[in-house]
């Protein structure tokens, strides 16, 4: 029954993948469009073999996937921490909340142009991005995930002999955790996002460099095969987050 | 007529209790008043609220909704201090802060869902110091007395209602407390199961004999668990009156059940005889 359901969710995956590359091909086809403007899918196909092959493209990823995990681990962290300090302290709320609800609408975009002004295109920056963007996703998920704790769990806590930073750790931050794990996986997201976003106007190394380098030689089938990759290991980070979050919250 | 000679019994009983306080042995208000101070203003829920609960006593607190019931217990268990009156627990003043004879049971089961059932019962004998080990025999001893062997790795969300009712309340006995607090433990599971409930906890005080602060707004369940029933007025609430209960009162069919029932819901305002209508 279960082995049917898969094969079954797998069929659909592959009939919306047809989908996109039957529609992909018939605009080139319809609207006569040259290969420099939009290559056909089985061109990309190759390209992206092509680069599979090649150690260069291997270490753009690898460029790009480093700035991502450490701007990650350390906008993660950061982000957790403080978020338990507002959602602990309302003496702590009242003071950095709204400095915090006001950044965060500001964009990790609309820092590249500082970032590249302070760090120039090293790592610093990339990684400065990331964490950045995470920060603000991790800190208002913790903090709210922490306020609506079931007030009958803190009870339950002081009844049975937990000090109040025994409360804070074992109770309101292991209760708030489904709700952390999916700010972890936002964060993810938008944490990749950054650092691809990031390469692409100011960077030496990655994935964003590799494709507007390739944008700028008319490589138009490099562009869309780098594309793909990025979206793939987008996609691949959030499904680990997932299997991560299903596993040790199984509960 | 029984009204009235429940009634006349009343300050003597409360007289009785209030010396047995002082000298120190059970739980004792002594007038009590409570006030809530919020931005929009000051709302007194306890006024001048006197009685005693002697050791091994269960006292059943009946009142309206928000007349201050869970106040009374919150002031019980230390988790806050009174506007002005002072709570005794074995002759000393109670403080905010831990008390190692406490147990506590709430409206909601309150379980930790990341916890299995058998996590959830031992976790405050490791708390409150006991070894990985005795806290998980101890906890299993306790899931076999209220009914639920073989729910020791389940975890809360595979329980119905009624079954996590039985954890937290066997999480609050397990740790053998020499003061029970329930806050209306039954209130949320369907009226047959609340039934069985009632009867198993009867039996489960006879283990240890705490002595009991339970509020309910059932006033057959008070009869049922209490050896007296303290009727809060409605707020700022103070004691209406005290009506102490015999074991013969116990029976449904029998007088003494509806005359307590009676007195309890007259003096709650309720009309008890609808059979004119």
């Amino acid at each position: 029954m279960i082995g049917r359901l898969a094969v079954s969710r797998v069929a659909l995956a592959l009939i919306g993948l047809v989908i996109v590359i039957a529609v992909w091909q018939w605009t080139i086809a319809h609207y006569g469009l040259a290969r420099i403007v939009l290559p056909a899918p089985l061109e990309v196909g190759h390209t992206l073999l092509g680069l599979i092959g090649s150690p260069p493209f291997w270490r753009d990823v690898a460029v790009s996937l480093r700035e991502f995990l450490l701007g990650y681990a350390i906008g993660g962290v950061l982000g957790v921490l403080v978020g338990i300090l507002i959602g602990e302290r309302p003496l702590v709320r009242m003071t950095i909340g709204p400095v915090i609800e006001a950044l965060r609408f500001i964009v990790p975009f609309a820092w590249i142009p500082l970032t590249v002004l302070w760090f120039g295109t090293s790592l610093t920056g990339k990684v400065v991005l990331v964490a950045y963007a995470v920060f603000f996703v991790m800190v208002v998920t913790t903090s709210r995930s922490i306020a609506t704790v079931d007030p009958t769990l803190t009870r339950v806590g002081t009844m049975l002999g937990m000090r109040p930073a025994e409360i804070a750790l074992k109770v309101h931050l292991r209760a708030a955790a489904p709700g952390i794990a999916s700010g972890a996986k936002a964060g993810a997201a938008l944490g990749w996002i950054a650092v691809v976003a990031a390469e692409y106007i100011g960077a030496s190394a990655g994935l964003g460099v590799m494709i507007t380098n390739a944008s700028m030689s008319l490589a138009t089938a490099t562009v869309i095969a780098g594309m793909i990759v990025i979206g793939i290991i987008g996609a691949l980070a959030s499904w680990l987050i997932g299997i991560a979050t299903r596993i040790w919250l199984n509960y | 007529m029984s009204e009235l000679t429940a009634a006349s019994k009343q300050p003597a009983s409360l007289s009785k209790a209030t010396s047995t306080g002082n000298s120190g042995e059970g739980l004792a208000f002594e007038r009590i008043s409570h006030t809530y101070v919020a931005a929009n203003g000051s709302t007194p829920v306890l006024n001048d609220v006197t009685f005693s609960v002697e050791p091994g006593q269960v006292a059943c607190v009946v009142g309206p909704s928000g007349c201050g019931k869970s106040t009374l217990l919150s002031l019980a268990a230390g988790l806050m201090r009174p506007t002005s009156g002072v709570t005794h627990w074995k002759g000393k003043p109670i403080e905010p802060g831990t008390n190692p004879d406490l147990g506590m049971a709430f409206q909601q089961p309150g379980l930790f869902p990341w916890m299995t059932v058998r996590q959830n019962v031992a976790v405050g004998l490791t708390t409150r110091g006991a070894s990985r080990s005795d806290a998980r025999r101890q906890a299993d001893e306790m899931l076999t007395t209220v009914g639920l062997t073989g729910f020791g790795d389940a975890y809360p969300s595979q329980l119905s209602g009624g079954m996590a009712q039985r954890v937290g309340i066997a999480r609050a006995l397990a740790l053998r407390p020499k003061l029970l607090l329930m806050d209306e433990p039954f209130a949320s599971v369907d009226a047959f199961t609340r039934l069985k409930l009632q009867a198993e906890f009867k039996a489960l005080l006879k283990l240890d004999r705490p002595t009991v602060l339970f509020v309910t707004h059932d006033v057959s369940e008070a009869i049922l668990l209490g050896d007296i029933i303290v009727v809060m007025s409605a707020r700022p609430a103070s004691v209406d009156r005290i009506i102490p209960i015999e074991r013969e009162d116990r029976d449904r069919a029998g007088r003494g059940y509806a005359s307590k029932m009676t007195e309890a819901l007259r003096a709650l305002g309720v009309e008890t005889d609808l059979s004119h209508d």
